[in-house]
């Protein structure tokens, strides 16, 4: 955790540099929420996809879908 | 009811109750129906069946409500999967149904900020999961910018069935936060950075797992697998959503580092294609690759009376070192040219139609296919 700490805090600081390179007006967005771009609500449901690989694998994360727990994650 | 009918009951019922609801719901409501299969390599089978409603009250209030229902399917004969079954069920296939409920609210503040609260329930009969979700999601920077913060609680009984029929419970408790910032970098491009933090506590091994270990003596000995009371994971990940009109088509990568307090490190990565065939037709190819290390407790033999009392020792396969590929293809059929046909199909401007096939397999001989098959309908 430690040596992945400085990690962490330059993703952050890269994200925060990032918020001020788009401009991007409404009506330049059309493209953006075209189906094929997947945007994902971040109120929705985690996908079976994220959950069958959270159950077969050891790791977890980078998921923008709610879930919990069940028996098939031991 | 035999196999072959079990689909069948598993897309009749949640499709007459969507026909139901979309005659009691209307103006600016989402609902889906998913129905997934999956088999892999040591003859399990999962069958789940998903139903979800978004009903909108008032300007920025919106009710969610979600049903999902499994049927796992372990045979005779263990393999390498996630699926472990009560001693008493060694020697025939088990089965074993699932079902959970998520009932959430979100609400609008203002133009630019949400929130929202979620309580989850699973139940089976030996697992039980309870959690409680909150979430703040605030745009910024004219909407270019979105940060995401959420939170969650988990409370779960972890179940052992014993010989004769009785129950034993052991508590787990799950803390989870995570944070993601979606930015717009261009009229074609997305980026997304995710982190996540997990803390669990409490009865963290599958009470039915059992490791070989042998001892001073030399003679093999079976026990209970046991993990460690606690455990921290995290997560970093990026991805990039690249949108190429001149072909109609869309890039997807991303990358996800993983790391935990039992020493079980990750990297993922992933890329996808989209692209669309005709105007309502997309065609989708994505590929996965996984590597992990393994936690520190996990040894190829365990040798010595130490294992036989306090020492750590685990039959997860989950906690090994191995690699991964998945390989996925689908097709999506957007309902939007129907839509226009008639106003009473006005519905469908927003609805589609996927099916989903996925090829997974890692270093260890376990693979799996997976077959998904989703209807998405704004109504």
């Amino acid at each position: 955790m430690k040596n992945a700490m400085p990690r962490l805090a330059w993703a952050i600081l890269l994200a925060g540099c990032a918020a001020g390179c788009g401009n991007v007006r409404a009506y330049q967005r059309e493209k953006l929420a075209d189906p094929i771009m997947e945007r994902e609500s971040q109120f929705a449901k985690q996908t079976l996809e994220q959950k069958f690989f959270s159950t077969r694998e050891g790791s977890l994360g980078g998921a923008s879908g709610i879930g919990g727990g069940c028996g098939c994650a031991k | 009811m035999s196999r072959l009918l079990r689909p069948v009951k598993y897309v009749l019922l949640p499709a007459t109750l969507l026909f139901i609801v979309r005659a009691v719901f209307a103006g600016g409501d989402q609902m889906g129906f998913t129905t997934y299969y999956f088999s892999d390599s040591g003859e399990n089978t999962v069958i789940t069946t998903s139903f979800n409603l978004a009903k909108k009250f008032l300007q920025q209030t919106a009710f969610l409500l979600d049903i999902e229902l499994d049927q796992v399917t372990v045979p005779p004969v263990t393999a390498v999967t996630g699926a472990t079954r009560p001693q008493r069920k060694i020697n025939e296939p088990f089965e074993k149904n699932r079902g959970q409920v998520i009932l959430g609210v979100e609400q609008g503040l203002g133009q630019n900020t949400t929130v929202a609260a979620n309580v989850y329930r699973s139940q089976e009969v030996d697992y039980t999961s309870t959690s409680v979700i909150g979430t703040l999601s605030q745009e910024m920077n004219d909407k270019n910018t979105t940060w995401t913060l959420r939170g969650q609680y988990n409370a779960d009984l972890v179940g052992k069935l014993l010989p004769d029929g009785g129950l034993v419970n052991n508590r787990k408790k799950v803390y989870t936060g995570s944070l993601n910032i979606s930015q717009l970098l261009s009229p074609t491009t997305v980026f997304d950075l995710g982190y996540d933090i997990v803390h669990l506590r409490g009865f963290l091994s599958d009470p039915y797992r059992q490791v070989r270990v042998t001892n001073d003596q030399g003679v093999y000995v079976v026990v209970d697998e046991l993990h460690p009371s606690s455990r921290t994971r995290q997560a970093v990940s990026g991805k990039l959503s690249q949108m190429i009109p001149e072909i109609r088509a869309s890039l997807i990568g991303s990358y996800r580092y993983y790391f935990d307090s039992w020493k079980v490190k990750s990297h993922t990565a992933e890329v996808k294609l989209n692209k669309y065939i005709v105007n309502d037709l997309i065609f989708g190819a994505s590929y996965r690759y996984y590597t992990q290390s393994a936690s520190y407790f996990t040894r190829d033999a365990y040798v010595g009376d130490q294992y036989l009392s306090g020492a750590l020792r685990t039959a997860d396969y989950k906690l090994k070192a191995f690699g991964s590929n998945n390989v996925g293809f689908s097709l999506e059929y957007l309902l939007r040219g129907l839509g226009k046909l008639d106003p009473d199909m006005e519905f469908l401007q927003n609805s589609s139609i996927e099916c989903m096939y996925f090829r997974y397999f890692n270093d260890l001989e376990f693979s799996a296919n997976i077959l998904q098959a989703s209807l998405k309908i704004s109504i």
